[in-house]
């Protein structure tokens, strides 16, 4: 059974709809990137599986249980959101940590609020040891703005993944850092994606897409346009918007 | 006579620090009402709120002083300030709706200056919403807030010889009267050393709040 299954999604802003029939469905362990030109709903897509959107028609199911459906309007208690949104873990464009905390703080400060029972001893040692597959340990007591941005983001990659969520949510997370640094960050999420690590990326690198996913969707205008394998997508694009898009990045 | 001139002119002093004290006690939590008063979604709260917060803050706190007192009496015919420390209740109602109105705006800065982005990193890592504000934004607020603050509330410690003009006698009123009883000037020069020690001790104060909130940005 998939993991996650988006059927029917749509999402529309007053008159403007921004979503459209969206549908996919991804299998434990996969990366999905996703592909589009600005303003083609990628991002209102990733606020809408982290419930940060409500979508105004479709479902949301997490290994085959809906956890959003929108016929329902019964089940959207702030409670029950937190409790949901916690399948999915969300890493922003913008880092958006909390500049008053260190990068170890960060990290575990909604660990600690959830499980005010846990020593405070074992959360802050996993969240070192999550600073340290981010290459980040010698980073702990640092605050956000000591920070370079690709450090930051990979903090917040470390705050996302803390809390174990079934499915770790990228949106376009190297596009406000300088070049130099995107490797680091583009480094760290593929090494995610080895260790089996079930992922949603929103990207404009575009052989990093190909490289590290399993499946990639390119999307226009609020539709889903084609999906499929990488080879599927970037070799064999089946339709012509995909072609030209490609093509405007030079593959 | 300089024993005469200092007991006078502490008496004013405690008039000024009552002022002063009482003023901020009152606004600064009325201030956070107005603020939340002038965000609300009900749009009709919103637009009176703003306006009185327009009206408040586009007139001089010295005509809102005299409307405030005479107003009642002449209105009403019934002078509601005619009890023994009316006076300066009416004094206190005129400092604590300017100052609130004031604080209103320097709040709503604070709270709208907090990127949405802080409260959704909140959302997303499963947070309420009292533990968003008390974890995450009530900090960065205050950090923001309190340069503003501390500018309103120095020329707080001036304003309040603005009560003179409802017959208060605060500390400058009272080294005032010295010129006309006995002739003399250096009173006012004295009244100076009050204000500056306030004003001197704030700062102090403020610094080291600005300071501790230094280590992030
Ligand atoms: N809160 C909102 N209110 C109104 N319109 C919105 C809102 N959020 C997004 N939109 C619109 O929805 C469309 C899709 O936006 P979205 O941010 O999802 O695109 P995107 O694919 O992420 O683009 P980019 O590559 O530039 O990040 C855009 O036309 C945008 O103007
Ligand atoms: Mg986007």
């Amino acid at each position: 059974m998939s993991i996650l299954e988006v059927c029917n999604l749509e999402k529309h802003f007053g008159d403007v709809e921004v979503l459209k029939n969206i549908s996919f469905s991804l299998e434990k362990g996969e990366a999905l990137s996703i592909i589009g030109s600005s303003g083609s709903g990628k991002t209102t897509l990733l606020r809408c599986l982290n419930f940060l959107e409500t979508p105004n028609g479709g479902r949301i199911l997490i290994n085959g249980n809906p956890i959003f459906d929108a016929a329902d309007h019964a089940s959207r208690s702030d409670e029950e959101i937190r409790k949901k949104r916690l399948h999915f873990g969300l890493v922003f464009q913008s880092f958006n940590l909390f500049p008053q905390y260190t990068a170890l703080d960060n990290v575990t400060l909604a660990v600690k609020l959830q499980n005010k029972g846990r020593p405070v001893s074992e959360i802050n040692a996993e969240g070192m040891a999550l600073l340290e597959r981010m290459g980040l340990a010698d980073r702990a007591g640092h605050y956000p703005h000591q920070l370079s941005g690709g450090q930051q983001q990979r903090v917040a990659i470390a705050r996302a993944l803390a809390l174990s969520p079934d499915i770790l949510c990228f949106d376009e997370p190297t596009s406000a850092l300088d070049p130099e640094l995107t490797g680091e960050v583009l480094k760290v999420i593929r090494a995610l994606a080895e260790q089996e690590t079930t992922m949603i990326i929103v990207t404009h690198e575009m052989s990093f897409a190909r490289d590290v996913s399993d499946k990639v969707i390119f999307m226009d205008e609020g539709v889903i346009v084609e999906q499929g394998t990488p080879e599927d997508v970037f070799v064999n694009p089946s339709s012509e918007r995909t072609r030209q898009f490609l093509s405007r990045y030079g593959e | 006579m300089f024993w005469t001139v200092t007991l006078s002119l502490f008496r004013g002093m405690g008039e000024a620090l009552e002022i002063f004290c009482l003023t901020l006690l009152f606004s600064l939590p009325l201030g956070l009402v107005i603020a939340f008063g002038s965000m609300s979604r009900f749009k009709p709260l919103a637009k009176l709120v703003n306006l009185i917060i327009w009206v408040i803050r586009g007139t001089p706190l010295m005509l809102q002083l005299l409307i405030i007192f005479y107003g009642p009496g002449l209105w009403m015919e019934n002078n509601i300030w005619a009890f023994s420390s009316g006076r300066m209740v009416a004094c206190i109602v005129a400092f604590v709706i300017n100052y609130a109105c004031y604080f209103s705006v320097i709040y709503r800065g604070g709270i709208e200056g907090v990127s949405r982005g802080q409260r959704e990193a909140g959302q997303v890592l499963g947070m309420t919403k009292s533990q968003i504000f008390f974890k995450v934004t009530l900090l960065q607020m205050v950090k923001r807030i309190v340069p503003p603050m501390s500018n309103e509330i120095i020329t707080l410690v001036k304003d309040t010889s603005l009560a003179r003009v409802i017959a208060i006698t605060e500390i400058i009123k009272a080294g005032e009267n010295f010129i006309k009883s006995d002739g003399i000037i250096w009173p006012l020069f004295y009244t100076a050393v009050y204000y500056l020690i306030m004003v001197g001790l704030l700062t102090i104060l403020f610094n080291a709040i600005e300071r501790k909130l230094s280590y992030f940005r």
